[in-house]
């Protein structure tokens, strides 16, 4: 960690970044995030297979916004809501510094074994970055699919009815705590549409009827965005498997649009692209 | 207080047999907010109207609720009569009790039932309706013609006369299009040239014609009335103020190259001008074949010119125009021999197309009008005609038929057999298509008086034996199979669209068929209109045509330039989207997916202007009220005014609280 500390302190000493964002253990085996404003304070960084944070999502907050310059360590999959933040107007890429961390993979959200997202992970050595701190790590060959949930795969073997099932008593555990939205690097709207009260299209309460509309809105805001972090499944006190959700459109991303989010900053969202010599064959 | 009024038509019996109009009436009174409700046998009569005019006024009305057609047909009548009453015409809103239920119901009850819902949910709307107002921009007074042929330039000229400045936009170096190299023309027999050198100097002398040749259209921004187009001047390495035409250059350039003109039959130099009446009579230089140009030597133009005209370090060039309206007029394209393998494909010089033909036989052509066939300047004593090559053949080539060869072929026979009286000539034909005034006739002469034999079949192959060529076929008419040994072949092969038309067409934003023809906005009723307001369209742009066709959709279309440049300003609907600011966190979600352009990044600065954020703005004359953008925010920060959540939620609502 010599190398982290030591260009965390030249970034402050030198005042060209005015905030730092890394990790710093949280006492015991894990890791929870660190906010660097003086050398003395960078003593404490530390970067291993427990940081699972995405660091990037503090970059949508108005007072990070605020700041002239802000340094963030990031993994290869954190970089990909990076670049989706800079590909949506969200983050100017001089007023930010990258570290990246090479990194082989981490553990799963309970601290037990290695991450599933990891297993598909094509940025272990990170794609955009000011600067690549670590190893490099070589890369493996990742499985293609996006989807590597078992589950996914069982949950697309259901019937309709069965699926539905499933789903109400998944999300009838949500207590609208909306942590989900608050970690997520890519939830960055100034008002969320279930703020939205005139009208309020979506029920607050925590019924069925406004779980699933607001479960499903989420999702579906994410559909060709969602760069795979797991923030929100992490996060959620109710573990509801948010993932199913995430990664059965990821999957329709990629098998209608041939597209991953977060790789190129050039490119735009599907969803989001208008082209006028789009064979538009849909509409009928 | 809302004073709702509620409209109920009959339409005579097309409602009321399947909807208890009286009761829809009465059942409205109950619903909040309505204060008048009447059936009427046709609302949108005179009558009706002053029936909704005089209930605004009787009862103080704040918003109405005709129940009848669709809003496509009477929207626009009843906003009216709601405006000389003195109400807001956004205030009034139309339940469509005909289309959407009458006629695609047969049960009364369920009918009635679901007409009574349709009025409950526009009652609940328009109680939450703002007014709105038009918008009026104001109008270029300037119109632009894409394609210097024959049916550009009688566009241009109509509009001109008209009074209205026009930039005609040419992407060769000379305007004409493909009449400049025809011989003569049917039915009429009169000389291409003759008829249209006049119209192509006329229009190169009106004082509100400006001709762009040499040039394409790079990109158009803007929207009717408020076009922008930057133009892409190709470099000609000629400066066209300093030369007089005097041709000198031309003269003395010493590369020789088949000339385009001429359809590769004869020759032109590297710095030329494509034919002797060329508008402008300037030339450029072919920077492909041109010694200087490729290896730094030569030079001899330069040196030669008097005016100093020449720049060998030329380079494109853009220019910007602004105008109201544009016409399409970008013609066709022929298919060439070695398109079809069957015929040859290109490797016998005496396979020629209809295009080489009609040089071959002009006096002003290669051989100056005196026939010889290419291969070894030969009289051909006998000459084939193959209609329909690359037409009306599904499987292979193009489905469509061309149109016009029927009559070209018929009169290059009388051409052909004008200049080798003594002369042979078949024609193998599948239809003989005739349909124009005074053609009918003109083919008859041909076969009746000029000697044409007209055989009824496909051509399956086309050799060489010796010196001749031999066409084989079958005759449908005798069924039986026939070799033709003749010393020259032309092939009528279809007319297609011309290269880089998808391309512009993407740049206007106008669509185009699976064939590359511009699509018009509907093949009857506005033929030469597009889907997109002010660009129209006309000629070979839209499919084959003849000459007089293509002038009359020249002059049709200038007539709706100027209709729509008569006016000062436009007046569009208020219906446009708008930001919230303080919502909105400048994603583009939202300029990303409008198809217009209308919407574009707007910086927020604190008060030492620095910039703080930045959000979506809308350009209210660009926006077309479509609402593509709406649903792409996510966090409902753009709204289209008339269709605002809060009246649409309260539409939903009001059916489902039933
Ligand atoms: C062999 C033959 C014989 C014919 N004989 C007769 C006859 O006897 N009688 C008769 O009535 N009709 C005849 N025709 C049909 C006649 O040629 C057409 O009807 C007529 O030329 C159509 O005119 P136009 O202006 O629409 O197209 P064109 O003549 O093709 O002109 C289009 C113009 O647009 C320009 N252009 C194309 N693309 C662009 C672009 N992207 N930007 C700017 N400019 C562009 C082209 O360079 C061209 O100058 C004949 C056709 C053929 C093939
Ligand atoms: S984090 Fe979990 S419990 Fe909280 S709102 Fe999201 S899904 Fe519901
Ligand atoms: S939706 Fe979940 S997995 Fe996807 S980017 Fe947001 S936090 Fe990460
Ligand atoms: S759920 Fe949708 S509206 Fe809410 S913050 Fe996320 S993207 Fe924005
Ligand atoms: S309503 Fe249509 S034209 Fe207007 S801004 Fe939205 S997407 Fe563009
Ligand atoms: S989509 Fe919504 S949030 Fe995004 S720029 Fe447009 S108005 Fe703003």
């Amino acid at each position: 960690m010599q190398e982290l500390v030591k260009k965390a302190k030249e970034l402050i000493e030198s005042k060209e970044v005015d905030l730092l964002i890394g990790y710093q253990s949280d006492g015991e085996k894990g890791a929870k995030p660190l906010f660097v404003k003086n050398t003395q304070q960078a003593e404490k960084l530390i970067f291993n297979q427990y940081c699972l944070n995405n660091l990037v999502t503090y970059l949508k907050r108005p007072d990070v916004k605020a700041l002239k310059k802000v340094a963030v360590v990031a993994k290869g999959c954190d970089i990909r809501s990076f670049v989706m933040l800079l590909s949506e107007n969200q983050v100017s890429r001089d007023a930010i510094f990258i570290i990246g961390m090479t990194c082989d993979h981490v553990v799963s959200p309970d601290g037990t074994g290695e991450n599933e997202k990891c297993t598909t992970c094509k940025v272990h050595n990170p794609h955009l970055a000011d600067v690549v701190l670590g190893a490099p790590v070589p890369e493996k060959i990742a499985k293609d699919k996006p989807v590597h949930y078992a589950q996914l795969e069982k949950l697309n073997a259901m019937s309709q009815e069965e699926r539905w099932a499933f789903w109400q008593e998944e999300l009838s555990r949500c207590i609208r705590c909306y942590a989900c939205r608050q970690a997520c690097p890519l939830c960055y709207c100034e008002r969320c549409i279930v703020d939205f009260n005139t009208p309020q299209w979506i029920d607050t309460r925590s019924n069925p009827r406004g779980n699933f509309a607001w479960n499903i809105v989420r999702a579906l805001h994410l559909a060709g965005r969602c760069i795979n972090c797991g923030e929100c499944e992490r996060v959620c006190p109710a573990n509801i498997p948010l993932m199913l959700l995430n990664q059965s459109l990821q999957e329709e991303a990629q098998e209608k649009f041939a597209w991953e989010a977060g790789y190129d900053p050039e490119s735009q969202p599907p969803l989001t692209t208008f082209r006028k010599e789009d064979d538009e064959d849909f509409i009928r | 207080m809302a004073r709702i009024g509620v409209f109920v038509c009959w339409c005579g019996s097309n409602i009321a047999e399947t909807v208890e109009v009286s009761k829809v009436a009465e059942v409205s009174k109950s619903i909040p907010g309505v204060v008048y409700s009447v059936d009427y046998k046709y609302m949108c009569s005179d009558p009706g109207q002053e029936l909704v005019k005089n209930a605004i006024k009787e009862y103080k009305l704040t918003g109405v609720v005709v129940a009848s057609c669709s809003p496509r047909m009477h929207e626009k009548t009843f906003r009216k009569a709601a405006l000389e009453a003195g109400l807001n015409p956004y205030m009034l809103e139309m339940a469509n009790i005909r289309e959407q239920c009458s006629w695609v119901h047969n049960n009364m009850d369920e009918g009635t039932q679901k007409s009574i819902d349709l009025v409950r949910m526009m009652v609940e709307k328009v109680k939450r309706n703002k007014p709105l107002d038009d918008i009026s921009i104001p109008v270029t007074k300037k119109a632009m013609v894409i394609g210097g042929g024959v049916t550009g330039i009688q566009a241009a000229l109509d509009i001109a006369s008209g009074g209205i400045p026009v930039v005609l936009v040419e992407k060769e170096s000379s305007i004409g299009g493909k009449m400049s190299a025809l011989d003569e023309t049917f039915p009429t027999l009169d000389c291409s040239q003759c008829i249209l050198t006049p119209k192509m100097v006329e229009v190169a002398q009106h004082p509100l014609v400006q001709i762009i040749s040499y040039a394409e259209i790079e990109k158009l921004e803007g929207f009717v009335g408020n076009f922008k187009a930057t133009i892409r001047k190709k470099a000609r390495y000629v400066d066209v103020d300093a030369c007089t035409g005097c041709g000198t250059c031309w003269q003395k350039c010493p590369v020789k190259v088949d000339s385009e003109f001429e359809q590769g039959l004869g020759k032109r130099k590297a710095i030329f001008i494509p034919f002797p009446q060329a508008i402008p009579s300037r030339p450029r230089i072919d920077a492909e074949n041109c010694l200087k140009l490729t290896k730094d030597r030569c030079g001899i133009c330069e040196k030669v010119c008097p005016t100093k005209a020449i720049h060998y370090d030329d380079k494109d060039e853009f220019m910007e125009v602004e105008v109201g309206a544009i016409v399409v007029a970008t013609g066709y394209k022929i298919m060439p021999v070695s398109a079809f393998p069957e015929y040859g494909g290109g490797q016998y010089p005496d396979v020629v197309t209809s295009l080489q033909f009609e040089r071959m036989v002009c006096a002003s052509g290669p051989t100056l009008g005196d026939l010889k066939r290419p291969s070894d300047g030969k009289l051909p004593e006998t000459v084939v005609f193959v209609k329909c090559v690359g037409s009306r053949d599904p499987e292979h080539y193009h489905s469509y038929c061309s149109k016009i060869c029927c009559m070209y072929v018929a009169k290059q026979t009388m051409l052909y057999r004008h200049k080798v009286h003594h002369g042979n000539c078949y024609v193998f034909y599948i239809d003989v298509r005739s349909n124009g005034k005074n053609y009918e006739e003109f083919v008859r002469r041909a076969q009746e008086q000029e000697g044409a034999q007209y055989i009824r079949g496909r051509v399956s192959s086309i050799y060489k034996d010796g010196d001749d060529m031999v066409v084989e076929g079958a005759d449908t008419l005798t069924n039986s199979q026939i070799k033709v040994k003749c010393d020259l072949v032309v092939l009528a092969t279809a007319m297609e669209a011309p290269d880089g038309i998808k391309q512009l067409a993407q740049k206007l934003g106008i669509g185009y068929d699976q064939h590359g023809f511009l699509t018009e906005a509907h093949p009857k009723l506005r033929p030469v209109e597009t889907a997109t307001a002010g660009i129209f369209l006309a000629g070979c742009a839209l499919s084959p045509r003849d000459i007089p066709d293509s002038v009359s959709e020249g002059s049709a279309a200038a007539a709706k330039v100027l209709g729509l440049l008569s006016k000062d300003t436009l007046d569009k609907e208020g219906v446009v989207a708008i930001v919230n600011e303080l919502t909105c966190v400048g994603c583009q979600n939202c300029i990303r997916v409008c198809p217009y352009n209308a919407i574009e990044l707007k910086d927020i600065c604190n008060r030492q202007g620095e910039l703080q954020r930045q959000v979506a703005h809308v350009n209210p004359g660009l926006c077309t009220g479509c609402g593509t953008c709406t649903p792409s925010c996510p966090s409902r920060s753009i709204e289209l005014q008339g269709f605002r959540d809060t009246e649409l939620y309260a539409e939903i609502n009001a059916l489902a609280e039933l």
